[in-house]
């Protein structure tokens, strides 16, 4: 009997192994259609197809995108579309891509490095041409030898998002234009006015904190190469440099204003859905998110005209500037059928045009012509920056150096989590910790192959 | 025809059918244990020799990411948090055993109490550190509860941003988790003891105090012993109060926080599998050290300890030379 059990345990194991050793050949299927080449309404009208649509959106998923999906049927009729939202899209999506049959249309994740693009997402067409009809510089996230493989579902915006009702009661007549300035407004409101925080840090919910990251590009340097250039290969880009811009002046900034009390008594119990009502009720001052956060504060309560949204307050010679950039790119499944893709790129086209999501949500859309949305006419005359791609063959230069140190900038949020610790504990300084960051980063940099 | 009936006949055979019925049975459970824990495990083992991350080439670098975790600060660091988890499951088995040898008695509501102390266990972990993060939330109910007691919020401590106080914070979660459960189990092994026991204690006079140290302990011997292996080996791979309640900020990061820190925002996936690796040789081997203190000093299951057994064989040595001279 024992024999028997051993007999057929092997057996099953065997079968399991083997079910697992044949991968169902899922095969790439090249495609000789583009975006850019798709008249919507005109082409295509009559093509089949059933699509899955992964999302991070979960909150809209039964309600806008419904009504997308008829709005689009209308022109469409036999392409349906099944929404899936992931709750902790992030994580999951990068697993799941792996599988190659999981659907056809995701947003995709920053984990793909740019050299790998072309193995899970179709191209959508070349940069030059879709250059002509989408702002150039918001395709570099995933374009890779000038194919671009994810279009942006909307652009943000990274200042301050502040509550002028708040602001005027301090007497702040005057938006602050550097980190001294900010730091004395926090303390004229925690003076003045009778607010929980001048500054609420989200600090418990952990990715609100990557907002801080997202300042110290183009935002702190006025600089469209510094994210590639100056940060990827610099020399200790973290190090004080002494004129209240850069890296080391934002998270100074963030260091300085939890250190004197400014920010909320217990960033460990933070709580961001309450937080949203709490800045639109004049509760707390100010929040460090970028500029998609606008509409959902507005609606979390009934003072939607106090919000206002301001840059980061760091001035280059005498100049203020915004880091803008792409938010979640759409991408095609390149293992789908032909049909399907042909389909997903007529939707794609049309959610970036037509659907008007972008302005919904409070972004800027990406298509060359359209509008500031409302919230942001305040960011009229500031300067916005769009990272410059990097040069080719570092594609993968900055991501690689950035897990290799393990600070997480713009993923984590590592390192404005270690500020606010150390502010509070009061263990080590901000000069300590940057000279940290910058050992970090230059190790990093050496395995890597960049050197000084 | 003929054919069939003897093939119908040979499946229906008491042999053949029994060792198919053991077959068809198994199939299904062998199946899931080996596809979801089996094989996966062997290729975390495998992972862990490269370097790679989740999408993109790997390359293999043997054992450096095993290198890497003994000469990393925070991997070891982590593991002295298991301390105060370790303590907190002391205290957890203490206050179980106490709870369940009085409420193995009669006593009034038993019942209830024995629901309304199991209750938290069934709550999912990640509930559980939400009501946590709530409850330790400045002003919120440990605060209100405690200035009704007359301390003053000023007095007291931030029980999650303090680093003096929140990994206890934290571990009593688990406490109160996992206190219901222990308790059951011991609930379990105590209707287990011959009652006659009790009568010839009654006889003795014994009181109730000298019935559970003679009786109960030494009867529930194994399920104690099976409950510390069972608590240790948790608080060395704590993983949810610590990432639910603080998300593993201001030093409360254990192993298994830093190990998801590390393989979902580095990426750094072939040194996590090696972390994963490591802790679980570390926990054999902490089982391993348990076992053989219990089989020294208290006995497994009927044998007897083999700490007494030397002794006496000692004593009989002794004995032995004794006589001789």
């Amino acid at each position: 009997m024992k024999r028997m059990l051993a007999a057929s345990l092997a057996a099953v194991m065997l079968t399991s192994l083997s079910a697992c050793g044949q991968k169902k050949a899922v095969e790439k299927q090249e495609m000789d259609v583009t975006i850019d080449q798709i008249a919507l309404g005109e082409d295509y009208t009559d093509i089949e197809a059933d699509l899955k649509f992964l999302t991070h959106k979960t909150d809209v998923v039964d309600t806008t995108f419904k009504g997308y999906i008829e709005e689009f049927q209308k022109l469409y009729p036999k392409v349906n579309i099944e929404y899936e939202g992931i709750t902790d899209y992030a994580n999951d999506i990068t697993t799941r891509l792996t599988t190659g049959d999981w659907g056809d249309i995701c947003m995709v994740p920053t984990t793909v490095d740019k050299d790998e693009l072309g193995n899970y997402f179709t191209k959508l067409g070349d940069k030059g041409t879709l250059a002509k009809s989408y702002e150039e510089n918001m395709l570099n996230n995933f374009t890779y030898q000038d194919t671009v493989y994810g279009i942006p579902s909307m652009a943000n915006v990274q200042g301050i998002i502040y509550n002028k009702a708040v602001f005027e009661k301090a007497g702040i007549t005057e938006l602050p234009k550097t980190p001294d300035e900010f730091l004395d407004d926090l303390q004229k409101i925690k003076d003045k006015t009778d607010v929980e925080a001048p500054l609420y840090t989200n600090f418990a919910a952990g990715w609100t904190m990557t907002a801080w990251d997202a300042y110290i590009d183009g935002g702190a340097t006025g600089d469209p190469d510094f994210a590639n250039t100056g940060l990827a290969k610099g020399k200790d880009p973290f190090a004080d440099r002494g004129d209240e811009t850069g890296p080391y002046a934002v998270y100074n900034t963030l260091y300085e204003a939890v250190k004197r009390g400014l920010t909320e008594e217990d960033p460990t119990t933070t709580d961001w859905e309450g937080s949203k009502g709490k800045l639109n009720n004049g509760e707390i001052g100010c929040m460090a998110l970028g500029s998609w956060s606008v509409v959902q504060i507005q609606q979390a309560g009934e003072h939607a005209d106090d919000i206002g949204y301001m840059t980061f307050p760091i001035t280059v010679n005498g100049k203020q500037y915004a880091s803008a950039g792409p938010d979640y790119n759409y991408g095609i499944n390149c293992n789908s059928s032909k049909d399907n893709q042909i389909a997903a790129m007529c939707y794609i086209k049309w959610l970036v045009e037509k659907s008007g999501f972008a302005q919904g949500e409070g972004g800027l859309s990406v298509v060359i012509g359209d509008e500031y949305p409302e919230a942001l006419k305040a960011l009229d005359g500031i300067e916005l920056v769009v990272n410059n791609p990097a040069e080719a063959g570092e594609e993968n230069l900055f991501n690689d150096i950035n897990n290799d140190s393990e600070l997480g900038i713009n993923v984590s949020g590592a390192v404005p989590t270690q500020i606010v610790e150390e502010a509070v504990s009061g263990s080590k300084t901000i000069e300590e910790m940057s000279a940290e960051w910058n050992e970090k980063w230059t190790a990093a940099q050496e395995s890597n192959g960049v050197t000084h | 025809m003929n054919e069939k009936k003897n093939f119908k006949s040979w499946i229906q055979s008491g042999k053949v059918n029994r060792k198919l019925c053991i077959f068809v049975f198994m199939l299904i459970p062998v199946t899931l244990l080996v596809v979801f824990t089996y094989i996966p495990f062997f290729k975390m083992i495998g992972f862990s020799f490269y370097d790679m991350k989740y999408i993109g080439d790997r390359e293999f670098i043997g054992l450096q990411n095993y290198m890497e975790v003994f000469t990393r600060k925070d991997c070891f660091q982590a593991l002295k948090l298991s301390l105060y988890y370790i303590v907190a499951s002391f205290i957890q088995l203490a206050l179980a055993l106490y709870f369940a040898s009085v409420l193995s008695f009669k006593v009034k509501g038993s019942g209830v109490f024995k629901g309304l102390m199991f209750f938290p266990y069934l709550v999912c972990g990640i509930a559980v550190g939400f009501i946590f993060k709530f409850f330790y939330t400045r002003g919120f109910v440990l605060d209100t509860v405690l200035q009704w007691c007359g301390f003053n919020l000023d007095q007291l401590p931030y029980w999650l941003k303090d680093t003096s106080i929140n990994n206890i914070s934290v571990a009593a979660t688990s406490i109160w988790r996992y206190m219901g459960q222990g308790m059951v189990m011991f609930i379990g092994a105590i209707m287990s003891v011959d009652a006659s026991l009790y009568e010839a204690g009654d006889i003795d006079g014994a009181n109730s105090f000298q019935k559970f140290i003679y009786i109960i302990l030494p009867n529930i011997k194994t399920i104690i012993v099976l409950n510390m292996i069972l608590s240790i080996t948790g608080s060395l791979s704590v993983f949810e109060p610590p990432y639910v309640i603080t998300g593993g900020d201001f030093g409360t990061g254990t192993y298994f926080v830093i190990m998801n820190k590390l393989a979902h925002e580095s990426q750094k996936v072939g040194l996590a599998s090696a972390m994963a690796v490591v802790l679980l040789i570390l926990i054999m081997i902490a089982t391993l050290i348990q076992k053989g203190i219990e089989k020294y000093y208290f006995g497994v299951g009927d044998a007897e300890p083999l700490r007494e057994i030397r002794k006496r064989k000692k004593r009989l040595e002794l004995e032995a030379r004794g006589g001789a001279r």
